[in-house]
């Protein structure tokens, strides 16, 4: 499909339609920073305002309606502001919110009928759902088949094919399912077969009928941070349009920063006197790993699948 | 790069309390990702969410009252996510949500006692008021008293003091008078006593009984911009922090930035080559301008004023 090609010239205006916190780093705060780091305008449509992330169990703010979501548009629209060269979206809360999405991927494509639209499927992780499920058939037969770049979880990914994921060649089929749903680009974000060190992260393409994957092994670690599939997402979206679609490369230099940004974390939460439960010890170290976002220094390569 | 990447005992972090637009920079738009670049960690409380800013005439969105920034204080407080070094507030649209805001500078100062506030005093320009007059006396006799750094246009120094300013003499006894109301630091950002190429920007410290005062030339620009205030008083925190409050590079900083950045836009706005200049035609190219941003190239120098 001609559809991914970024032209050169061409504008680099992403639309983010995600989760606002004022504290900490998830969703537009999480996914904005890199992005304009690595050129991009990025116009940021808050879904919530939160005080902080509601991992911390205790959180206030305001939620953004399908109505007022409508409104935003209508004002950019009415000025002429609705030309982007790429839509994403992430964890998205209620059915009705969804569908103004779907609307909003026509409107756009009508402007700029070579919009990219990166949908992170956000649905669950690790067998549980933790958005209403009727969320899933929308995705499903309405979303994927709209989006260019899909970012889905292991878990994800087997809710929105109906197959169990249990080895590589599940998920390469997984990836076959979600391409002939229409979906260009699918990435397997992060998925349990790997070993105990390691996590494997899948990219597989299918552009003008040509098949390509690409997989590359992540260290574990063994905290639990919040935002890293929000940063991913964002990244890799950076690196396909600066890249024109290097799959491999892409992968490569996302893995690279993201590594680099735990690693920092990790690091820096060793020196806080904070218990080791408190979502406050491992806020993601962002601001703080500008180099490592701007050059990725790549030390993990990909692999290419023979599919 | 700079020194104060390397101070990494110091906190570097932010609670800005400004609009935000979906589309374009104003507000905190315009101040998250300079202070973001420079090293800060940026907590944005946004206190409107508007599809664009109000000098296209139409725009849509949302405001945030004062008992939803009370939540989110909340929110932040319950999870001790409340220390910070800086507080920056721009334009604020009620008198209740301004008399929140004092609320949150007593907070935060008990929190972490060295909180610096940083105050543009948003109330009007060029002889027009744009807030309700009930927040001049509000501005006036109690957020003054509480801020370090005070960001007036000539027309709210004139407000706040109550004198007219015609004259050097008189921006310099304005700022007196604000210094004597509490306030540390006195930044006329703008007035109209330079030249018809100049405008004068101004700077003042009162410090441990020690008075300083610096001016400097801004060649003017004949088209109009919005979100250029913001932006000035983002950088000028950022500067005046990492040069331990050295007022004389940090007003050069401040306007080499400034002035590469406006640059930049002009030339955009005028390659699109419409008639007609809407509002969109001049957006700031911030985000284009990241290297002006994190090593501003000082061409205007300053002067030290013999007061």
């Amino acid at each position: 499909m001609g559809v991914l090609r970024i032209m050169s010239d061409g504008i680099r205006k992403v639309l983010s339609i995600q989760s606002h916190v004022v504290s900490g780093y998830v969703g537009n705060k999480s996914a904005t920073f890199p992005l304009q780091l690595l050129g991009f305008e990025v116009d940021g449509i808050n879904s919530v305002q939160f005080s902080n992330h509601t991992g911390y169990g205790y959180w206030k703010g305001q939620v953004l309606n399908e109505s007022q979501f409508g409104d935003l548009m209508n004002g950019l629209r009415s000025n002429g502001l609705d030309n982007y060269s790429h839509l994403l979206t992430g964890y998205i809360g209620s059915e009705s919110f969804l569908l103004r999405v779907v609307d909003v991927v026509r409107h756009l494509r009508k402007v700029n009928r070579n919009l990219v639209y990166v949908c992170d499927p956000v649905l669950g992780d690790n067998g549980h759902m933790y958005v209403p499920k009727e969320m899933l058939p929308l995705y499903r037969d309405r979303i994927i088949s709209l989006s260019n770049i899909l970012t889905p979880n292991q878990f994800e990914a087997e809710l929105l094919t109906g197959e169990k994921i249990n080895n590589l060649d599940d998920a390469v089929r997984a990836m076959k399912l979600l391409h002939a749903k229409g979906c260009d680009i699918v990435v397997l974000s992060s998925s349990d077969f790997g070993s105990e060190d390691h996590l494997l992260a899948l990219a597989s393409s299918h552009i003008n009928g040509k098949r390509k994957s690409v997989v590359i092994k992540i260290p574990r670690f063994k905290q639990h941070f919040t935002g890293t599939g929000d940063l991913f997402t964002a990244l890799f979206l950076a690196w396909m349009s600066r890249t024109q679609n290097d799959l491999k490369t892409s992968m490569e230099k996302t893995i690279a920063t993201m590594q680099t940004v735990l690693k920092k974390t990790v690091d820096y939460s060793e020196g806080l006197e904070i218990e080791n439960s408190s979502s406050r010890k491992f806020e993601l170290r962002l601001i703080q790993s500008k180099v490592d976002i701007e050059n990725p220094n790549v030390v993990i390569k990909a692999e290419v699948l023979q599919t | 790069m700079g020194v104060f990447l390397l101070m990494s005992n110091e906190m570097h972090k932010v609670l800005s309390i400004q609009s935000h637009v979906v589309s374009g920079y104003v507000g905190n738009k315009s101040a998250t990702f300079p202070l973001q670049v420079l090293g800060f960690e940026v907590d944005a409380i946004n206190s409107v969410q508007f599809s664009n800013h109000t000098g296209y005439g139409y725009w849509k969105g949302q405001v945030l009252n004062d008992s939803q920034l009370g939540d989110l204080m909340d929110g932040l407080k319950s999870n001790g996510l409340d220390k910070y070094s800086h507080l920056l507030t721009g334009y604020i649209g009620s008198e209740s949500f301004l008399l929140r805001v004092v609320e949150v500078v007593r907070h935060l100062r008990t929190v972490n006692e060295k909180l610096v506030y940083v105050c543009d005093p948003v109330l009007g320009d060029n002889g027009q008021m744009y807030v309700p007059k009930e927040m001049l006396p509000i501005y006036r006799d109690r957020i003054i008293p509480l801020a370090n750094i005070l960001t007036p246009n000539q027309y709210e120094a004139e407000l706040l003091t109550g004198e007219k300013i015609n004259n050097l003499d008189d921006a310099v006894r304005a700022m007196t008078l604000l210094h004597a109301k509490g306030c540390d630091i006195v930044v006329l950002s703008s007035s109209d006593l330079g030249s018809e190429n100049h405008l004068l920007a101004l700077a003042s410290s009162l410090i441990d009984g020690k008075r300083k005062c610096v001016t400097i030339k801004i060649p003017r620009f004949k088209q109009n911009f919005t979100g250029t205030g913001d932006l000035f008083t983002a950088l000028f925190l950022a500067w005046m922090s990492h040069t331990q409050d050295d007022l004389k590079a940090s007003l050069e900083k401040t306007i080499a930035t400034m002035q590469a950045v406006l640059k930049r836009t002009i030339e955009h706005g005028k390659s699109l080559g419409n008639e007609e200049s809407t509002p969109g035609n001049f957006e700031l190219r911030l985000i284009q301008s990241k290297e002006e941003i994190e090593k501003p190239k000082v061409v205007i120098k300053a002067e030290v004023l013999n007061i």
